[in-house]
């Protein structure tokens, strides 16, 4: 035990001698924590409009209106020439035109049903629906408007409409941060007990130091421990660290249990800090370990549900994500965040987590004591 | 003059064949390096799809009558819903959310049909599991677009009085992965000129062959190009091996000229290069030089720069950000000329941002390194 204890006090020695090192530790969560707290909505938003009105009616202009009344469209020009639109397309000055026909107010009150036409720059093919879904509810709600206005043919008095109370639970202002931040704290747990774990168990090897431990009366198990002991514990810093900013400074509410959180979240740590140790035994440098880790990362997050749903995959990579821990944790910790879910809930998500901790944690030290024996 | 200069490029030519090994030995990194954006191109193809697929309805049909079984199997019919009974008591809600067996509940009252007849506004209840904002915010708009097809349907009159015919330029199936292969290219180079370079670097400093090299009779500036210059071809090649994976298998059409985006790329290489020798600079150790370039380039780049999240929708603060980071600009440059076939004319505005940053980015950055050197 004092054997461990020591071995700890190196490896905390050797973190705080690199004070970048620990500043980066600190700061790269906070960074985070901001842009991607902010950064990430799918909302669409101040989508560049042009505008061509051959009609300059009345109408016409009343449905010009609609759309720069929204925050949703920028009205960014007028033109009465096609080709302008295509030159604005290519040079991203627009993304969006409207077209109003010449004697589109006439044909309106004749009842011929005249056309408008939107054109859209598809290139961005997410944007480019959602906006036209913004628009087309515009023009319906233009429509509906000018048609049960009493000048006209259709008589409010006749219609019986189902309008929509929607109740928004666990979240009723829609900030996305409420989802997406508790989302970070996975990342966080995910990136830094791994690439430190794996760059500072490769780094021992690089410059050879880790052959001077070995040949110490220290046992295998005992530098291991060692060794992981204070990224366990640097992780729960950063855990609370990060979890103090969500709740303080982005006001994120946490209904669940701290509790419950801390315990899941040292399950989860299993995995990381495991592939961590995985990463180390087959890679020489720490360039190496870094990319790999890296590598490991990248899939894990896109696999995870954190800003592509995961029901929203096609069904073999939906089933391609129980491959992978973080989806579990992302799901638990959301949940508790937003939710307040129990134990009860989650042991669906709680026990192939533990599972893949515990495979991956035991997998890696056995690679690990093969390799160093 | 003519001796010194072919020194001059013997000397560089000798770092970069170093460094070129260098790379060479490590097959690891290397094939993590072509992996990366392969699997990542194909995830980001199939995988990414912001628009929600199908959605858990759970309906209670307090009515159980003509009018409430027909908008039931208005939903029924909509692609979006899935609809499945709702067993127990109203309170149980939470529960269902919780066992996230539904994400939204529809509440049909008993009088349901009276209503119909009677009213002319027929409130619906719909609780929504919003804890996924922006998945709410659509369940929201595929709910009032079935709601309002019901009423298209028992609204006889109700037909709108124009029609809306919506024109798909560039990519008319709107087809995501059409927009991902030139991100794919912007993330994946600046990771390789920023992030590799910096590394490359670091390392010499931190294992003590600067200082061979500074004592060898060589140039700043040779040590530099030395170095960069693998990098700067590795960039190009798996660049294109984006490109020819985008075209050939996801069939990603290239309207543009393709001198014009080999030029323009080559500019961005420039400015991600000259990032990665700044970082150099600053960084102690290869650790240090990692992070630093996670956070500076790969994390902005991949979040900042419209590579997925529109920047318009952002906070004021991070669209000014955005600003300052290269892809943001070069994003635009390669998805104009690849995906709607723009001139130069057309991106003169970001092409000359993009040289004035990375003017700015080598004076500084070459100032920097040669002033470590002669510490």
């Amino acid at each position: 035990m004092r054997r461990i204890l020591f071995m700890m006090r190196k490896e905390f020695l050797q973190i705080f001698r690199d004070p970048p090192m620990i500043g980066i530790i600190f700061m790269v969560p906070l960074v985070q924590l901001f842009v991607l707290a902010y950064a990430i909505t799918t909302d669409v938003k101040h989508i560049k409009l042009t505008i061509m009105d051959f009609d300059k009616s009345y109408v016409s202009r009343q449905i010009e209106d609609a759309f720069s009344h929204t925050e949703r469209f920028d009205v960014v020009s007028y033109t009465s020439d096609v080709r302008v639109i295509d030159q604005q397309m290519r040079a991203w000055e627009t993304q969006m035109a409207l077209v109003i026909p010449a004697n589109f107010s006439r044909d309106l009150r004749r009842g011929l049903n005249p056309q408008i036409q939107v054109v859209v720059d598809g290139v961005d093919g997410n944007s480019a629906g959602v906006a036209l879904g913004y628009a087309q509810q515009i023009l319906a709600d233009y429509g509906l408007s000018w048609a049960t206005s009493p000048r006209h043919f259709l008589v409010a008095r006749d219609m019986h409409l189902v309008t929509m109370w929607p109740r928004m639970w666990y979240n009723p202002n829609l900030d996305s941060k409420e989802y997406m931040v508790p989302g970070i704290v996975v990342i966080l747990l995910t990136i830094i007990p791994m690439m430190l774990s794996a760059m500072s168990l490769v780094k021992e090897k690089e410059i050879g130091t880790l052959e001077q431990l070995m040949v110490t009366p220290l046992r295998k198990h005992q530098l291991l421990l060692g060794k992981l002991i204070p990224f366990l514990i640097l992780s729960y810093f950063e855990l609370a660290l990060v979890m103090a900013f969500a709740i303080v400074v982005f006001q994120i509410s946490m209904i669940g249990s701290y509790t419950l959180l801390a315990a899941l979240s040292l399950l989860y740590l299993f995995t990381t800090i495991g592939l961590g140790i995985f990463v180390s035994t087959f890679t020489g440098s720490q360039q190496q370990a870094m990319f790999f880790s890296w590598f490991f990362m990248v899939f894990m997050l896109l696999m995870s549900g954190f800003f592509i749903p995961i029901e929203n995959m096609p069904k073999s990579l939906q089933a391609l994500t129980y491959l992978n821990p973080m989806r579990y944790f992302m799901y638990i910790i959301r949940d508790i965040f937003e939710k307040g879910s129990s134990i009860r809930f989650l042991w669906r998500d709680v026990i192939p987590m533990t599972a893949f901790g515990l495979i991956i944690i035991s997998s890696g030290v056995i690679k690990f004591r093969k390799r160093i024996s | 003059m003519k001796r010194k200069l072919s020194i001059k490029h013997s000397m560089i030519v000798s770092i970069a064949r170093k460094e070129f090994l260098h790379i060479i030995h490590d097959p690891r990194t290397l094939t993590i390096l072509f992996l990366m954006p392969i699997l990542q191109l194909t995830m980001f193809g199939y995988a990414l799809n912001l628009e929600i697929q199908r959605v858990d309805m759970a309906v209670v049909d307090y009515a159980n009558s003509t009018g409430s079984r027909e908008i039931v199997e208005q939903f029924n019919g909509s692609k979006f819903f899935h609809l499945l009974p709702y067993e127990g008591e109203l309170d149980q809600v939470d529960q269902m959310f919780k066992a996230r067996r539904a994400k939204v509940v529809m509440i049909i009252p008993y009088d349901f049909d009276r209503q119909l007849l009677r009213d002319r506004q027929i409130p619906l209840q719909f609780i929504i599991d919003a804890s996924d904002a922006n998945a709410a915010t659509l369940i929201r708009n595929y709910c009032s677009q079935v709601v309002n097809d019901f009423n298209q349907v028992h609204n006889q009159k109700l037909p709108l009085p124009f029609d809306l015919r919506p024109t798909i330029f560039f990519n008319p199936d709107m087809k995501s992965t059409y927009f991902f292969v030139p991100g794919l290219i912007a993330l994946l180079l600046i990771m390789i000129s920023a992030l590799l370079t910096s590394i490359t670097i670091t390392r010499e400093k931190e294992t003590g062959t600067m200082e061979q090299i500074l004592v060898s009779p060589v140039r700043p500036y040779q040590i530099i190009l030395g170095k960069v210059i693998p990098y700067v071809l590795l960039g190009l090649l798996i660049a294109a091996v984006i490109l020819l994976i985008g075209i050939f298998l996801f069939k990603v059409p290239f309207i543009g000229s393709l001198p014009l985006l080999t030029l323009l790329t080559l500019l961005y290489i420039v400015t991600a290069l000259s990032l990665g020798l700044m970082i150099s600079t600053i960084a102690k150790t290869q650790q240090v030089a990692m992070m630093i370039a996670l956070v500076a380039t790969l994390l902005p780049t991949f979040m900042l720069s419209g590579f997925i999240f529109p920047i318009p929708s952002m906070p004021i603060v991070l669209q000014y950000i955005s600003y300052i980071i290269p892809a943001r600009f070069y994003l635009l440059i390669a998805r104009g000329i690849i995906l709607k076939g723009s001139t130069f004319y057309n991106l003169l505005a970001p092409t000359l941002i993009l040289l004035l940053m990375s003017v700015i980015l080598i004076t500084v950055a070459v100032r920097r390194f040669s002033l470590n050197l002669e510490k």
